[in-house]
């Protein structure tokens, strides 16, 4: 067989997880012989994989829990259940997203909005 | 200096508790004042969480402390449906109903009722540190000279089931000494319809 030397192969994979935690905190950065920052580095990688699809049904609660917000100052027993329903018996086709950023900006628009869907 | 006056004439053991802790808020905030005399207990303090954590405003953000100041008062007379004031205990290991509670400092159990209600996290302290209640009717916040506006007490819902239901029962009270009326309950387990004067 001929010699195989390892080269540079060990080094640059390490160089990698090296870069890729160097903004962890602590030891979480620098220790690579003890594997402690390999091991950070997949919980990192799973967070993120994981998180991703987090990210979409975090937005919707934030989405919703701002829409509630508005929603309840324009009548005493409204809510935000009874302005979907209403955006759907009219078959208002705008999203949570949108209606948050209108309640955030313009908020008179959203009432114009609440009060035309609840007739 | 000039709050410090006017707050020492207000109620000389409550200044340091009040005008201390203060410094670590921002200042946009609004200052709400809301009016606990005959409030239910955990209505009000379930309103003044929903405040506490800025969730009426549409820049809500779960990380971030953004809620406005509320400032409770006449937290003495607070209202207790049920037998609760006998019955119920505050805090469970040290034994203590809640009518000696609120003979002794009454200011606690709405503290501790609104902290329970707020969600256990970091900015939980924060939160409490935003919430001032005072047992009497006049607070040393109004002297204060960095006071956007004092906004009017959140109104109170019509209650309107809790109405019908107070309507009827007084209802009742008046047909008892004619003993007509079989009028359907609402639901009230405590008055049965066999007590007659």
């Amino acid at each position: 067989m001929t010699r195989i030397k390892r080269g540079y192969i060990a080094r640059r994979r390490r160089t990698k997880l090296r870069l890729f935690a160097s903004s962890f905190q602590g030891a979480h950065s620098r220790l690579m012989r003890e594997r402690t920052m390999t091991q950070q580095r997949i919980r990192a990688l799973v967070s993120a994989r994981r998180d991703k699809k987090k990210r979409k049904r975090d937005f919707r609660r934030l989405w919703i829990t701002r829409i509630n917000a508005v929603i309840h100052e324009t009548e005493v027993f409204y809510s935000y259940n009874r302005f979907i329903h209403n955006l759907y018996k009219k078959q208002l086709l705008l999203n949570r997203k949108i209606l948050a950023q209108i309640a955030l900006l313009n908020r008179s628009c959203l009432y114009t909005i609440s009060n035309e869907i609840k007739k | 200096m000039a709050t410090q006056a006017a707050a020492a004439s207000f109620n000389g053991n409550l200044k340091k508790a009040v005008a201390g802790i203060k410094r670590i808020n921002l200042d946009g905030l609004r200052w709400r004042v809301f009016d606990a005399k005959g409030q239910v207990l955990g209505r009000l303090a379930s309103q003044i969480s929903t405040v506490l954590q800025a969730k009426d405003k549409p820049t809500y953000c779960p990380n971030r402390d953004d809620g406005d100041i509320c400032i409770v008062l006449n937290a003495k007379d607070i209202g207790i449906t049920g037998r609760k004031l006998t019955d119920k205990y505050v805090g469970h290991l040290k034994e203590r109903s809640l009518k000696d509670q609120m003979a002794k400092d009454p200011t606690e159990v709405i503290r501790k009722a609104v902290w329970r209600m707020l969600p256990t996290n970091n900015l939980r302290d924060d939160r409490d540190r935003k919430l001032r209640i005072f047992e009497g009717n006049e607070h040393p916040f109004g002297d204060k000279p960095l006071e956007p506006f004092v906004m009017p007490p959140r109104t109170v819902r019509e209650m309107r089931p809790r109405a019908r239901r107070a309507l009827i029962r007084a209802q009742k009270k008046a047909e008892l000494a004619e003993n007509g009326g079989t009028e359907v309950k609402k639901g009230k387990k405590r008055t049965p319809s066999q007590v007659t004067a």
